[in-house]
């Protein structure tokens, strides 16, 4: 006889005994998280998760976004001269630009226009300790992600205001936000309000909130872009290039 | 007490749980070729290389393929520190195989050995033997997917049930590997025959295709890529001890 495909022999009930004790020693909250993201009482006028065509929308924290006013950036922590940032400052750096697809760990991608600049502008200005191997971001949303130093100066990743030829909207994370193509979506930080430069590596959001890696590197798989209509397509692992993508030289 | 019966209790799963081990071929080592103890001989012959229904591989053609030696573990964070003293790591990953490594640092490291990486004709016949089996291990196992987004390295000598037929570790999971091959195809967007390298295996953990990677799936990479998935064994022909 069979149950659930497993054959009923002496290993089968020892394995099936051994587990249902087992799990008695553990509390309910290891197996089972409340998932509160698609809470239908969220305010619309929120910030959240929207299943937008050509590009969703993700939020961990629903919130009614920055006033830009009342916004600056902090970069602080081991660094020679630790800098606030008005939004307009962020206008005075060396500008690049580049089309990249933003992979999501729930599966789906898409891709945009990035306007921003790279993370050695902010290098150059702070001027970080030598000892400063890892970064630390904190965003307006109570988010937080942290990084190596290495990752944030690699040529394809950017600090971003601009999406699709125009600033960020609300949804995308105005009025800043990060890009690193080769990190799943939850590494892409919006709304970020200070960036700190340490000595040890902090934990991130979401490996503190739910099954998600820090590192967050993307790995070979499959991808379901939304301009592909998410059918499923193959993935080398890192940033994701489609046939239909235009890859750098 | 409560300790106690967890232990037994876990104790009691484990065993339950516990595989057969996987078959070896009966290999017999000519008297003339020496074995390093951490290298595996796989002998001359044909092989199946490819699956039909996988038209970017051999498709299940049968390749002779010269006898040669090739790593039993993927190569560890610590042997790659003894080459590269700047390369650092947990010391409770000493065991682990190294990975942020580009595929230049991988072919000089294996140089610096005297040997040289595999070409994927060798390393998918290390994987597969001669069978033309999916998994290393032959039999289907369910992926021991927890729902964690990411991988979970290991110790390069862990699992010994999921090792090769001929007792090679690490080929079906753990991390992948580079291989000296260019990844050459003729679909037009990655048609350029020097941009990518060949990288073979497969992870142990992964968020979103719960299934270990088939022994003759290819995936390929830019050769100046590095990635916490990416590392390498060694390989080199019969004769590399000699001299």
């Amino acid at each position: 006889m069979k149950i659930l495909g497993q054959k009923t022999n002496r290993r089968f009930f020892l394995s099936l005994f051994s587990l249902s004790t087992l799990t008695s020693f553990f509390p309910a909250r290891v197996f089972g998280v409340s998932d509160y993201r698609n809470d239908k009482n969220i305010p619309k006028q929120y910030i959240q998760n929207r299943d937008r065509p050509g590009f969703f929308i993700r939020s961990a924290n629903p919130f009614m976004g920055v006033d830009v006013e009342e916004w600056s950036l902090s970069v602080r922590g081991m660094v020679k001269n630790p800098i606030d940032y008005k939004y307009e400052d962020l206008f005075g750096l060396k500008k690049k630009s580049q089309v990249s697809r933003l992979k999501c760990v729930e599966c789906w991608s898409a891709t945009a226009k990035w306007e921003g600049f790279l993370f050695q502008e902010l290098i150059d200005h702070v001027r970080p300790d030598p000892n400063a191997k890892y970064v630390y971001f904190q965003s307006a949303d109570s988010y937080y992600e942290s990084f190596t130093l290495e990752e944030l100066v690699r040529p394809r990743v950017l600090m971003v205001y601009r999406m699709n030829g125009q600033l960020l909207s609300k949804d995308h994370g105005f009025p800043l936000r990060l890009i690193a193509p080769f990190k799943y979506g939850y590494k892409n930080i919006k709304y970020i309000t200070s960036i700190e430069f340490t000595d040890s590596r902090k934990r991130n959001y979401w490996s503190n909130h739910g099954p998600y890696s820090i590192d967050g590197t993307i790995q070979p798989g499959i991808d379901h872009p939304l301009d592909y209509k998410k059918k499923p397509l193959p993935i080398n692992g890192g940033e994701v290039f489609h046939p239909f993508d235009k890859q750098p030289p | 007490m409560k300790y106690f019966l967890l232990f037994a209790f876990s104790l009691m799963f484990f065993f339950a749980c516990e595989k057969d081990g996987v078959e070896q071929i009966n290999v017999i080592i000519p008297e003339s070729i020496v074995v390093p103890e951490d290298m595996v001989y796989i002998p001359s012959g044909n092989f199946i290389m490819g699956h039909p229904d996988d038209p970017g591989t051999k498709r299940g053609e049968a390749i002779i393929q010269e006898a040669f030696l090739i790593d039993r573990f993927e190569v560890t964070n610590e042997q790659f520190s003894f080459f590269n003293p700047s390369y650092t790591f947990h010391p409770k990953r000493a065991r682990f195989p190294v990975s942020m490594v580009t595929f230049e640092q991988a072919e000089n490291y294996c140089k610096s050995n005297g040997r040289r990486l595999p070409n994927e004709t060798e390393w998918e016949k290390a994987a597969r033997g001669t069978d033309g089996r999916k998994w290393p291990w032959k039999k289907y196992y369910e992926h021991p997917n927890n729902g964690f987004s990411g991988f979970i390295p290991e110790a390069v000598d862990h699992r010994e049930e999921w090792i090769s037929p001929y007792g090679v570790y690490g080929m079906g999971h753990n991390v992948w590997e580079w291989t000296s091959s260019w990844y050459i195809s003729d679909k037009a967007f990655e048609s350029d025959p020097n941009r990518y390298k060949v990288i073979r295996g497969g992870l142990t953990q992964t968020h979103t295709v719960i299934k270990f990677t088939p022994t003759f799936f290819r995936n390929k990479m830019e050769p100046a890529a590095f990635f916490n998935f990416i590392g390498f064994r060694c390989a080199c022909s019969v004769n590399c001890q000699e001299g």
